[in-house]
């Protein structure tokens, strides 16, 4: 399994015949120069770009003085984008709250998924090949569907009159919610209800990839290790602790990474299904940057923000690279 | 007779391994209700007429069966269906196409050839991977302006001709094509695109496919990007023809969920034709 997040050790490979021939030269030039142009066009400048912005008070609509609009009616303005992060304006409590509810649905998706996940693998792991096929195909479903039909779906379903949801909780005999969605002071186990339904539709529609990642490493354990457990006696449980986690263990590290990596760039449900509210209890870092980029127009404090994002994005890479230096492949 | 006879003995242990067995089933089932549900109850949604929709408690099954959500949209002279289809496909194939291109020839350049400043190049690609696009997508936006691409399906295409991810993968994956063929199409005569084109892409097939694929779930799917590009009606993707629609019509949910249908059924139908490989790409790339 290649990983997205960890480039593996690059060995560089030394060719027989170390100089190319002139026109063995002028294909490597030839190719590699416009891509190499698009890429650092399209993704070095930008990156470069943005940590420029946020020292700025930036606005599109404004003709700056210098290069690229930067200077006069955009002036350069220090740290001020980060230190207003801890004032006391409204435009810096929504940003706080937008960054604790980050956290917050990060926090929760990752238990809830593996909990979901990694038992279901098994499961589905241990039942006759065609019926495997046949669940895989199913469960994945939701994954490859439109994220903004699922949103649009799901804020149908969670509907306190018409929706399936509460109609289903009505009919075994329990009392729904007032309103899943637009409810400032429903809350369960001190979660906010609006970013509870949020988790669970992200869920629905994301469980499918990392099943699928589990059944395939699963499969990559050879049988005969889980013979030789059985052999000496050890039940479905212990074998499961004993042999299949330990040999889980990168995939479960990766697993983990890429579902906190991605969660933390969440952005359709947030705005199709919850806009952020009720009182922005779901407003988070994604959509806090595009609002303030795209429709305020004050893009070096959406400039400001992305950094932080950024900033969480290499934290958890950070860790995981310490992880996986601990980390031994069987 | 005897073995036979043994084997069909009901004892203890088989009864628990019986037991055990139709609580897998039950789990996976429900699990699989669970998935469908949804998609189910907005499909019959869409066939019922918009005066059972509000009624409360809701139907699961329509009563009366009507096409007229559909008429509606296909009728809608606001909503030309084929154009936004048009969009949306053309913007994926393209990209889909121009990456597979890009990645595989700088994978095979990448892995088979050595020149100066190759690490230094890779290096800077590795790096792209940890810049999620939200990061860096004011900036895309202001140089899209500064190219006067914005609302433009070409603002869509350009930025994703060079994947990041696309080339590592197929760096990994030229490496385990041997030198010695890539020699002997070049004592053959062949050229250095040749070689490429002729040797090296053929062996690619499943890993091309694995990536052609997610470009095509990703760019299909995508919302945020097609949103801060595009800003007139007949330029949009499906996505976001999809919120347009759904704030026009809030309350009149039989045509927000045929729309829904209507832009999920294109994928679903790719699914169902495409499901092992793009099942296998997933387990094979863990790309997402």
């Amino acid at each position: 399994m290649t990983n997205i997040a960890v480039p593996v050790p690059i060995r560089v490979k030394q060719e027989k015949g170390a100089n190319l021939r002139p026109w063995q030269r002028a294909f490597v030039a030839g190719s590699l120069t416009p891509i190499m142009a698009l890429l650092i066009f399209f993704s070095v400048l930008p990156m470069v770009w943005v940590v420029v912005l946020c020292f700025y008070n930036f606005s599109p609509a404004r003709a700056g003085s210098g290069f690229m609009d930067l200077g006069g009616a955009n002036p350069f303005v220090g740290l001020d984008n980060f230190k207003a992060m801890f004032a006391t304006s409204q435009t810096s409590h929504i940003f706080r709250l937008a960054f604790l509810n980050t956290i917050v649905f990060s926090v929760l998706v990752l238990p809830v998924n593996l909990v979901i996940t990694l038992p279901l693998a098994i499961l589905v792991e241990s039942v006759h090949d065609r019926l495997k096929g046949f669940f895989r195909a199913i469960y994945f479903m939701p994954v490859i569907s439109s994220a903004v039909a699922v949103s649009l779906m799901w804020g149908f379903i969670y509907h306190p009159q018409q929706g399936l949801l509460n109609a289903l909780i009505k009919a075994i005999g329990l009392t729904p919610p007032r309103a899943w969605l637009t409810d400032p002071n429903a809350s369960f186990l001190g979660v906010n209800l609006a970013m509870i339904a949020v988790i669970i539709a992200y869920i629905w529609q994301d469980f499918g990839y990392n099943l699928i990642i589990f059944i395939a490493a699963l499969q990559g354990i050879p049988q005969e290790f889980r013979d030789a457990a059985r052999v000496d006696g050890a039940n479905a449980w212990q074998e499961f602790w004993h042999i299949i986690m330990p040999l889980l263990k990168p995939t479960l590290l990766f697993v983990c990474v890429m579902t906190m990596l991605s969660s933390l760039q969440v952005f359709v449900p947030f705005q199709v299904m919850t806009n952020g509210g009720p009182a922005f209890q779901t407003e988070v870092l994604v959509k806090n940057i595009y609002d303030y980029a795209f429709r305020y127009k004050q893009m070096g404090w959406a400039a400001a923000i992305s950094m932080v994002l950024f900033m969480l994005v290499m934290f958890i890479t950070f860790i995981q690279f310490r992880l996986l230096r601990s980390e031994v492949e069987y | 007779m005897a073995t036979r006879a043994k084997s069909l003995a009901i004892t203890p242990a088989r009864l628990v391994h019986l037991g055990n067995r139709t609580l897998v089933y039950v789990i996976l089932l429900a699990g699989a209700t669970f998935t469908l549900l949804p998609f189910i109850w907005i499909i019959l949604t869409s066939f019922k007429p918009a005066s059972e929709i509000v009624r409360i408690p809701p139907t699961f099954f329509p009563e009366k069966w009507t096409l007229k959500s559909y008429q509606t949209i296909f009728t809608d002279p606001r909503v030309p269906l084929a154009r936004f289809y048009f969009n949306s496909t053309f913007v994926t194939f393209m990209r889909v196409f121009i990456t597979l291109f890009t990645s595989s020839l700088a994978g095979y350049i990448f892995c088979k050839y050595r020149f100066w400043g190759k690490n230094i190049m890779f290096v800077l690609i590795l790096a792209q991977l940890m810049v999620p696009f939200q990061v860096i997508m004011i900036p895309e936006y202001l140089i899209l302006v500064k190219l006067k691409l914005i609302d433009n399906l070409w603002g869509l295409i350009i930025p994703g001709m060079v994947d990041a991810f696309g080339i590592f993968l197929m760096r990994q994956f030229i490496e385990a094509i041997p030198d010695e063929m890539i020699d002997a199409g070049r004592i053959d005569g062949a050229s250095d695109f040749g070689i490429y084109w002729r040797i090296v892409l053929p062996q690619l097939g499943p890993s091309l496919a694995a990536l052609g694929i997610f470009t095509f779930l990703a760019v299909w799917n995508d919302y945020l990007f097609p949103l801060i590009v595009i800003t007139t009606t007949e330029k949009r993707t499906l996505p976001l023809l999809l919120t347009w629609y759904s704030s026009q019509h809030s309350t009149r949910y039989d045509l927000t969920m045929a729309a829904s249908v209507l832009v999920m059924l294109p994928i679903l139908l790719v699914y169902v034709i495409f499901q092992r490989w793009i099942v296998r790409g997933v387990a094979l790339t863990g790309f997402k």
